[in-house]
């Protein structure tokens, strides 16, 4: 039984990792509590700044799931459009993938062996 | 006590299933009693599990003849082959045993709660203990055909929990596409066990790895089975009905689904290592599998970054992780002949894979859950109507997060663990494995930081405003898993000493099965 | 090849029912006829299974005033009633999925019916 593992180039101790964690966790509440104690919750204090423009409300304002890592999905767009164009949701087309991958793979396996 | 152990094996399946008929019959007389019979079912099942694994770790391999006169008379008087259904229960069958018996306790808790206002919940809780029975029957055998039964009970099954609620369409959809699958992979390996018992006349695993001589029929029979399999548990490119099945499932059904393919990987690691064993093509195989693994790992990743229902990404993240798994035992199956290389590495792939099996059943299953927490409360999957949920479903985003921290890798949670033992090994064997999982595991963090930032954090909206905490039986489910998650993260060295090196060394070494099975001549 | 065909005629006939059966899969869009063609894949199946324990002149395989000690093979005859039996089960709920997506979606068309994609 060993809560030790070391391999190649791996090391894990929890009993450290605890350690470790506990230390940063008390520098973490040492530097919140030299921070300022007095503001108000619901007042200017806490309202939202945009350079004194009208802030729209929640509603229009948050940024939807989709739209998230749009550059991303921008630069590779060649990729996903032949990587998205095989799921088409088809249950015959599932069946061809099965038969055409067991050929494939039979045809693979037949030809190394035959080769050796 | 020792005679229950003995008899272990097939109380396991036959408690589940002899629960599943009864569940009917006492949720008539009252909810109450059905829901505590099954929980008090499935926490015996989960004792009897946990002693079987205790007793196959010191004596290596646990035999079960069905109907003998002893149970580990496995060839009878007079007799050169083995005759009955033989139960054998080796290191990676108490393995995944221990997996299904904790991922149905926890999915039976879930559901209590979350469809308690449902109808029809006798048959969805005998469907549920059905699947159940089925994937330990599966686990369990050591015989061919009893395979092919228990993975059709389980299929079946789940393509009718998969449809329970009938007034969705797309649950209907997915159902239909989950049989269809199923009945086509099935089919072809009936197929397959034909050809093989119509060469030596023997269905069971180890009669057969014994007498087993590698003839065109047999490579004809392995590559269906491969393929079969490879089907059934989602590797790339036969991966895309699962988004499509397991994003509709209801409350807890996805977490038993992906059970369930782990079921078929176990059932792949049987035919490749134990039927064929060191017969087989060892590089080619193993490099088959080791391909389907990164594009599994690949194409995964890739497609769960770009989809905006919730349940949708989760289930493509799960192809990812199962390339891992396969990219770890492709690596053993491909270096399997070559001891020098299986000492310094091979047996440390195969470690970190099937410790990846435990992990993903846990953290895919925590995810799943939380995603079925938030359908509980908004009634949507839809990430772009999703904003500001943590303001109010505190422990549900915390466990997100967790569920999240775990999939990517980060320690200390136990996706690191599994991971960092599979990138070790696999650089020793082709660095550019390991280059392309590191990768895939960061864009596996990209996933769920949009996810968690989308759908967690953010202003809090109007609508949302009085969305409360779920409540607590699921909240309990969830920190079951979750505890899992640390435990196993934090001593990651426990769990492979007790429960994953010996699943790995049933797996490498064929002969101890063989000679459970042929060496009991009387 | 061709002067063992006759005697291995029902193997040649199982393989062109179990490629019947995938060209339907493949080929044919309409719901029922993706069931059909499930039927007819297991069908094909227990054809190539029974033909497996078939021996030339063996007879039932009952031990009781049995003629001759020649008989056919019986555990291919077990696997192809639980077969048959998998099979009632799968085309029943295959069949109560199909009547519920044509409730919902209105067609039959595999692609058509379809909601889910990428």
């Amino acid at each position: 039984m060993s809560l030790l593992i070391e391999a190649g180039y791996e090391f894990w101790n929890p009993i450290i990792w605890l350690i470790a964690f506990a230390v940063l966790m008390a520098l973490v509440f040492l530097f919140r509590k030299r921070g300022q104690a007095k503001y108000k919750k619901d007042t200017d204090q806490t309202r939202i700044f945009l350079c004194g423009e009208e802030v729209p409300e929640a509603e229009q304002r948050y940024v939807r799931g989709g739209n998230v890592y749009w550059g991303f999905f921008e630069t590779l767009k060649e990729y996903y459009n032949g990587v998205v164009r095989p799921h088409t949701g088809v249950v015959n087309d599932y069946v061809i993938w099965f038969v055409a991958v067991t050929a494939i793979s039979a045809i693979v396996l037949f030809i190394v062996e035959l080769a050796r | 006590m020792s005679t229950l152990i003995a008899h272990s094996s097939i109380l396991i399946i036959a408690v589940t299933l002899a629960t599943a008929f009864l569940t009917p019959l006492v949720g008539i007389a009252s909810k109450r009693a059905r829901n505590t019979l099954i929980v008090l079912a499935l926490a015996f099942v989960a004792f009897l599990v946990v002693a079987l694994a205790r007793d196959v770790m010191l004596n290596q391999i646990h035999v079960y003849t069905l109907g003998a006169a002893a149970p580990d008379l496995t060839i009878p008087g007079g007799a050169i082959v083995p005759v009955r259904i033989i139960l054998e229960v080796d290191g990676l069958s108490a393995f995944m045993g221990i997996v299904i018996a904790i991922v149905s306790l926890v999915a039976v808790i879930y559901s209590m709660s979350a469809l308690k206002t449902e109808t029809g919940q006798n048959g969805f809780y005998t469907l549920l203990l059905l699947m159940a029975a089925g994937m330990f029957g599966m686990v369990f055998t050591g015989d061919l055909f009893n395979l092919f039964v228990f993975l059709e009970i389980t299929s079946i099954s789940g393509a009718a929990l998969i449809a329970f609620r009938t007034k969705f369409a797309d649950s209907q959809e997915g159902g239909f596409k989950y049989i269809v699958v199923s009945a086509v992979a099935s089919l072809m390996i009936l197929f397959a066990i034909g050809l093989l018992y119509s060469q030596y006349n023997l269905l069971n695993i180890g009669a057969l790895a014994a007498t087993m001589e590698y003839t065109m029929l047999d490579r004809i029979a392995l590559v269906i089975l491969m393929s079969a399999f490879v089907m059934k548990l989602g590797g790339v490119p036969l991966h895309m009905w699962l988004s499509d099945t397991y994003s509709v499932a209801p409350a807890s059904i996805p977490a038993l689904l992906i059970v369930a393919s782990q079921a078929s990987l176990y059932a792949l690691l049987r035919t490749s290592f134990t039927l064929y064993g060191v017969t087989l093509d060892q590089s080619v195989a193993g490099w088959i599998i080791i391909i389907v693994g990164l594009l599994s790992m690949f194409v995964g990743v890739t497609m769960a970054i770009r989809q905006t229902d919730i349940t949708r990404l989760i289930a493509y993240n799960c192809v990812c992780e199962s390339g891992f798994m396969l990219v770890g035992l492709g690596v053993g199956l491909a270096v399997l002949a070559d001891p020098g290389a299986l000492d310094a590495f091979g047996t440390m792939a195969m470690n970190g894979a099937v410790f990846h099996m435990i992990n993903h059943a846990l953290f895919e299953g925590l995810l799943f859950l939380v995603a079925g927490a938030i359908f509980y409360r908004i009634g949507t999957r839809d990430l772009n109507q999703m904003c500001g949920l943590g303001h109010t479903m505190k422990l549900t985003s915390v466990l997100f997060l967790l569920g999240a921290l775990a999939s990517a890798g980060i320690p200390p949670f136990n996706g690191f663990a599994s991971k960092i033992l599979i990138y070790e090994s696999v650089y020793q064997f082709n660095p550019i494995l390991t280059i392309i999982g590191i990768l895939v595991s960061i864009l596996t963090l990209a996933v769920f930081m949009k996810v968690f930032f989308s759908a967690f954090t953010g202003a809090s909206l109007p609508r949302y405003r009085d969305v409360r905490e779920v409540p607590r039986p699921m909240v309990a489910a969830m920190i079951v898993l979750a505890a899992g998650i640390i435990f196993f993260g934090l001593f990651p060295g426990l769990v492979l000493d007790w429960i994953v090196q010996p699943a790995t060394d049933a797996l490498v070494n064929q002969g101890v099965y063989i000679d459970a099975i042929m060496g009991a001549v009387p | 090849m061709i002067h063992s065909l006759p005697g291995n005629f029902p193997f040649v006939a199982a393989v062109v029912l179990l490629g019947i059966g995938l060209y339907i899969l493949i080929f044919r869009r309409n719901l029922i006829k993706i069931v059909m063609g499930i039927a007819i894949l297991g069908s094909s199946i227990n054809l190539f299974l029974i033909t497996l324990g078939y021996r030339i002149d063996g007879d039932a395989p009952i031990y009781t005033e049995v003629p001759s000690e020649l008989m056919v093979l019986p555990v291919v005859q077990a696997l192809t009633l639980t077969n048959i039996v998998i099979g009632v089960a799968t085309s029943a709920l295959i069949l109560s999925l199909v009547i519920r997506i044509y409730r919902h979606t209105g067609t039959l068309d595999s692609v058509k019916s379809r909601r889910m994609k990428g």
